[in-house]
């Protein structure tokens, strides 16, 4: 098959490293393609309008690492990340990218529905499979026709390619016997503007045509093509995006109207038209300057107004197009990727990033426009953050360069070296970048992607917080955050029919039920990936919440709704597009996802949230020796991280209550401790009461608690120990006869009787002993304190 | 003794390190009520305790006197301080009425001299600093002839008998609450304590009349419970304001020689004068005692002697609808004196406001009216002494047992108390535990169990015929209410 040539390149070596403070790195940024005052403007504004959430990047980690080096290390990994690489940046590309750049290939497409990098050669088609991660290996390949490649789209099920001939022309080929056979129309009175293929279950391809949609059925063992539908309309350019479905075709004069379909079998009754930028020009808004993106299950249009240099953001439901807001822009040219339900908008020519996290109704970025950085694989993190520089040699292109693509949802390609890049977020700089801790874990609980390091991250943050001694009020809220999103899972993991229930009802829209009887098969190849499964499983569940969220906030279905279940059968091949796939299956034929996702849902929950046993051990328990100088702070802490765990409906460690009570009883405070287990703010267990009890040393309350609380829990044997080690061996043997205590010896309640030296209690003892165990008065103990009793007489 | 029928008790408190000249026998009265008895009666009354404390000390060095019982009189001891007492005589009568338990009044003598610590210091201090003790006796005058105003019905002191049987004085009534409502309460709990920034503060929380939480140990959470009740809560607030006029009339209050400026111990000057509480538009319970005073010299804010803190508090009392919330300062963090308080009570409003409404509603929502406690066929007292803290049946219940059953009940617990005193000598580090039943003139069962120094009192009226039927009527009411606390083991 084919090599892929490792020839050297030509070293071109226009990386943006630089090292604190921000202002520095954005000038650098923007020394490549100086915008004037760009920068400044773009500060200037972000200042003004007070939207600057995280702040003080320089400050933060810092303070995070000072002091507390023991215990606070976030991780190796973070470590990497925050403390020694001096560079800013909260979004990075991954070194090394997928190379794609082979020679004689014709072009570079992208089928977003089967995510496949596809390269036509003169006889072949050759394509990588993105997901779940950039292949390393060399790209499949098919044979087909010699003839000019305008696009190529696999079908759904990849058993047919299509491929775009002309603007009049479409091939389709069957891969299995090689058959072909064409579309085309006729030259003089439509263009081809492009197709795509449909998990429609009428429709299973969707030409876009200047004169309207034709829809279309393919029957694979004909390899023919049937008309099913066609609709007539004016259109100027459209923009699709397989992950929301949604068709948008622009028309008009300045092609400002516009129309949204959704499945192509329903017209979702949407017509927008865009802000218009000055009075008399009559500037023609381009297929470029708007975007559509998914995030949290919603679908979103961003649309470039150059003249005001800002983005308008519309929220498409299914009966309006809502105008949401405007965010600025700093460049001419921008682009758009939705990371892990993040919007990034790339300011092209400022060469910064500026990243939004639109779940709530703010529009605030969420980081300062920084650059791109290339990074490598987090595992030689350290070494390659010294030779970064060497890193990004080995990319001969510039960020943002010309070749650059950015490729739905969170892809670049940059043609012209032929390197292909996933974007991701930089979790740990976005989250050591503003000191607002609650909100930080707000937005970290909502990430899907790199849930290991969310956890880390989330217990380091909360651990820090505590170690800074924040007000408690803050702190309070932090965890709240964590254990809510905890709970909500659970809840979500023991009750999912439920809320599939409840999303049935609110559904009951016009969508046709759909069964795709490929589901299943698509569905098998689900195992192979089973960390995306775990993937599914998160984003179902918070999909579903915010869909809740929205209905309860707008009368308008949300457009995601109508999606139905029609889109099984690629399943197996798109992590992040079942992301916002899910809401719809919840809504529809969930069978399917429902058996896939069920099992994996315990581990799941176990490895994403933060249970109140691991914030015990991996903030309490870390935290408590730090914090031995203030305890009172510490118990603060407890007491609201007991609060947030009860109101979330959940059980704290009784471990927790152990530390809590030394804690109390470290500065004296054995009154409230009484106070705590009698109002049962310290739930009783058996690790509590002994823990009572040896704290009761000091504080005979505190030890008389304890063994209450063993009486209390049944706990027999060690309720007869205690009372015999506090002297009340009388007592101790009525409650032994009562609940049949037999494994304490006889012999310590006689000890003690004897200690007393009460010849009477002695002797009572002693018959009880005769009386009651059969076998007692042929041991040696009988003998002996026989003996004894009869001295004392 | 020549004590004029029908004056009722007297209550008198002496030193005797002092005025031990012949002649100068008066020295020794700190205070004597009723104030207009006279001299010579007084010194009488004196030199008979004296004289009696100082032969019983020969049988008995280390325990003092508690009770002489001559044929018209008792007369109730208690040694406040080293060489302080304070004895309280009450008259005998054929009425079988004026039944009293020893214990129940040296119970009064202990919680007024407690109460006086908390706001002057102990007594032996004061007489330190004035060796002419005219600072003591003033303070002592107005303070216990305000605690006494409590008791005065007419003319005469009013005590408790014995149909006060099912109260504890000295402990705490605590409210009971969910876990959920307790974890709230700790929130706000925290909140008040970080009322001064770096220095902790302290609180109690009452709902009502009940505590909700306390920070601070048992001792003084009675004693600042104890004059919230009588002074400071809703109740006790609202009731001086029914009864105005008549209380008026009752106190005879000497006016003060106010001296409190002349030897720079500011402190409240009557803080348990009901007339000059009450609670302000902003929620906080102040004292006036603006009159003759040069403001700044008093700070408005009593100023508290704790037994096991170190420091003196300040006392600030927060007041929303059912919740009292008594916040307490150190005096040595607060430097400028009115100014921290102001600075105290604005914290407060700004930060725990919220926290106070919503506890108030959950515990009102939560809170099953005056009757809460009561559980049917039973009329019982419980008292944990290890916390200083009781329940008993609501008063209202416990006044349909009949008179026999009262005082039987009265009769076993004088015989408790002696035998939990006796028990007390022998083993002072091993809880003894008793149980009597008793079989009353009207069929009804009276019972009394100590187990593991907890103890549990009740009279059950409609009982059985037979024993078995009190110890299972007990051992269900443990597991029940007490955790199993009383079950037989």
């Amino acid at each position: 098959m084919l090599q892929l040539p490792r020839a050297p390149r030509p070293i071109h070596l226009r990386l943006m490293v630089c090292t604190p403070p921000t202002p520095r790195a954005l000038r650098l940024a923007f020394q490549q393609t100086p915008p004037p005052n760009a920068l400044a403007e773009c500060s200037r504004v972000l200042k003004k309008s007070g939207q600057m959430k995280l702040l003080h990047r320089e400050k933060e980690p810092a303070s995070v690492f000072e002091g507390n080096r023991k215990n606070v290390l976030l991780s190796g990994k973070m470590q990497g990340g925050l403390g020694s690489v001096g560079t800013l940046s909260h979004a990075y590309v991954q070194h090394p990218p997928l190379r794609c750049d082979i020679p004689d290939i014709r072009g570079i497409f992208y089928d977003d529905a089967n995510k496949f990098l596809i390269a036509p050669t003169a006889d072949r088609i050759l394509y990588w499979k993105i997901t779940p991660s950039t292949p390393a290996g060399p790209p499949n390949s098919d044979p087909i026709n010699d003839g000019p490649v305008l696009s190529v789209r696999y079908s759904l099920d990849q058993k047919a390619i299509g491929i775009q001939r002309s603007n009049h022309e479409v091939e389709f080929r069957n891969r299995e016997t090689g058959e072909t056979c064409n579309k085309k129309w006729r030259v003089d009175s439509e263009t081809l503007l492009g197709f795509f293929w449909t998990d429609c279950p009428t429709y299973d391809v969707i030409f876009v045509k200047t004169s309207g949609l034709d829809l279309l059925a393919y029957e694979p063992q004909s390899n023919a093509l049937r008309l099913v539908d066609s609709k007539k309309f004016n259109v100027s350019w459209y923009l699709y995006t397989h992950e929301s479905r949604l068709i948008v075709l622009a028309s008009g004069m300045q092609c400002t109207l516009f129309t949204g379909y959704q499945w192509g079998c329903q017209i979702a009754k949407v017509e927008m038209t865009v802000s218009k930028s000055e009075a008399n020009s009559k500037p023609v808004l381009a297929a470029d300057d708007v975007h559509i993106v998914t995030v949290y299950g919603r679908i979103y249009c961003l649309q470039l107004d150059r003249v005001s240099m800002t983005l308008n953001m519309y929220r498409f439901y299914r009966d309006a197009v809502v105008h949401q807001g405007t965010l600025p822009t700093y460049s001419s040219r921008i682009a758009v990727s939705a990371v892990d339900n993040i919007i990034m908008v790339h300011q092209i020519d400022a060469k910064v990033v500026i990243l939004y996290d639109i779940f709530m109704d703010s529009y605030a970025p969420i980081s300062a426009p920084l650059p791109l950085l290339v990074r490598r694989l987090p595992s030689n993190n350290r070494q390659a953050t010294q030779s970064s520089d060497n890193q990004s040699s080995a990319y001969g292109g510039t960020l943002y360069g010309e070749g650059w693509n950015f490729l739905n949802p969170d892809l670049v390609c940059d043609v012209e070296n032929g390197l292909l890049w996933k974007l991701h977020l930089d979790l740990e700089a976005i989250a050591a970048s503003t000191s607002d801790a609650p909100s930080v874990l707000e937005f970290l609980q909502r990430r899907k992607s790199d849930l290991s390091m969310v956890k880390t991250l989330s217990l380091a943050i909360v651990r820090t917080v505590i170690l800074e001694r924040r007000p408690i009020t803050m702190v309070a809220k932090a965890m709240d955050v964590v254990l809510d999103s905890y709970s909500r899972l659970m809840k979500m993991g023991s009750d999912l029919p439920g809320v599939r229930r409840t999303s049935e009802q609110n559904l009951q829209s016009g969508v046709q039920p759909v069964v795709n009887p490929d589901s299943s098969s698509g569905d098998g190849n689900r195992p192979v990936q089973s960390n995306s499964g775990v993937e599914h499983g998160i984003a179902n569940h918070t999909a579903n919440v915010d869909r809740t969220l929205l209905n309860t906030s707008s009368d308008s279905d949300d457009i995601t709704n109508a999606s139905g279940g029609a889109n099984q059968e690629m399943s197996g091949l798109q992590a992040s597009d079942v992301a916002e796939r899910k809401p719809l299956v919840v809504g529809k034929d969930s069978r399917p996802l429902a058996s896939g996702t069920s099992m994996q849902h315990g581990t799941h929950v176990a490895n994403v949230a933060v249970s109140p046993s691991e914030m015990f051990e991996s903030v309490f328990v870390l935290v408590e020796d730090e914090m031995m100088g203030d305890p009172a702070y510490l118990v603060s802490i407890i007491m609201e991280f007991l609060r947030s765990v009860s109101k979330a409906g959940l059980k704290a460690p009784p471990n927790l209550y152990v530390m809590t009570t030394t804690l109390l009883a470290h500065s004296n405070r054995y009154p409230e401790i009484m106070l705590f287990v009698s109002n049962k703010i310290l739930e009783p267990s058996k690790e509590l009461a002994m823990q009572l009890m040896e704290l009761g040393r000091q504080n005979s309350p505190t030890r008389k608690l304890g063994v209450d609380m063993l009486r209390e829990r049944g706990l027999h044997q060690d309720y007869v120990s205690a009372l015999l080690q506090d002297g009340y061996y009388l007592e101790a043997l009525r409650y032994a006869r009562k609940y049949k205590v037999i494994t304490v010896p006889p012999a310590l309640f006689l000890e003690e009787a004897v200690a007393t030296n009460s010849a009477k209690n002695l002797a009572a003892v002693l018959s009880f002993f005769t009386e009651f165990v059969p076998t007692f008065k042929t041991t040696s103990d009988y003998a002996r304190y026989r003996h004894i009793l009869s001295e004392m007489i | 003794m020549g004590l004029s029928s029908g004056d009722g008790a007297q209550l008198c408190v002496f030193d005797l390190r002092r005025g031990q000249q012949e002649g100068q026998e008066l020295d020794k009265i700190l205070f004597f009520h009723p104030a207009d008895c006279p001299i010579l009666l007084q010194l009488s009354v004196i030199g008979l305790c004296e004289g009696i404390i100082t032969f019983s000390r020969i049988f008995s060095p280390d325990d003092d006197c508690e009770v002489i019982e001559s044929e018209n009189h008792s007369h109730v001891f208690y040694q406040a301080e080293a060489d302080i007492w304070m004895v309280l005589v009450v008259e005998k009568n054929k009425d079988s009425e004026l039944t009293w338990r020893c214990g129940a009044l040296q119970g009064i003598l202990k919680e007024v001299h407690s109460l006086f610590t908390m706001f002057y210091g102990p007594i032996r201090t004061l007489l330190d600093r004035q060796p002419s003790a005219e600072l003591a006796r003033g303070h002592l005058r107005t303070f216990v002839t305000d605690y006494l105003s409590d008791f005065s019905a007419g003319k005469k002191l009013q005590l408790p008998t014995f149909r006060d049987c099912l109260k504890e004085r000295g402990t705490v009534q605590m409210l009971t609450i969910s876990r959920e409502v307790a974890l709230e309460i700790q929130s706000l709990t925290t909140v008040l304590g970080s009322c001064l920034g770096n220095v902790m503060c302290q609180s109690l929380v009452l709902f009502g009349d009940l505590l909700v939480s306390t920070t601070l140990p048992p001792d003084d959470t009675l004693n600042l419970y104890t004059y919230a009740v009588l002074r400071l809560t809703p109740h006790a607030l609202s009731s001086y304001a029914n009864s105005w006029s008549y209380l008026r009339k009752g106190t005879s209050v000497h006016s003060v020689p106010t001296s409190s400026s002349s030897n720079g111990t500011a402190s409240v000057e009557r803080p348990l004068q009901r007339e000059k509480l009450y609670k302000g538009k902003d929620g906080f319970v102040t004292a006036d005692f603006a009159t003759s005073e040069i403001r700044g010299a008093v700070p408005s804010a009593p100023i508290l002697w704790f037994r096991q803190a170190e420091d003196r508090m300040h006392l600030c009392v927060y007041q929303h609808k059912n919740i009292t919330i008594l916040l307490l300062t150190p005096a040595s963090s607060l430097i400028n004196g009115d100014e921290g308080i102001t600075h105290v009570k604005r914290h407060l409003l700004e930060h725990a406001s919220q926290n106070i409404v919503t506890v108030e509603q959950k515990l009102s929502r939560g809170w099953g009216g005056e009757n809460a406690y009561h559980v049917g066929g039973y009329r019982y007292l419980l008292v944990d002494p290890d916390r200083k803290v009781s329940r008993a049946s609501p008063p209202g219940k416990v006044t349909t047992l009949s008179k026999d059953s009262l005082l039987s009940l009265n009769r076993q617990r004088e015989e408790i108390d002696l035998e939990k005193s006796r028990a007390g000598r022998s083993d002072s580090c091993h809880d003894k535990d008793f149980e009597i039943c008793i079989r009353a003139k009207n069929n009804s069962w009276v019972i009394a169990k100590v187990t593991r120094g907890r103890e549990l009192y009740m009279a059950l009226e409609k009982g059985g015929e037979t024993l078995l039927y009190a110890s299972t009527a007990v051992e269900k009411f443990s597991n029940r209410y007490c955790e199993g606390a009383f079950s037989t083991d």
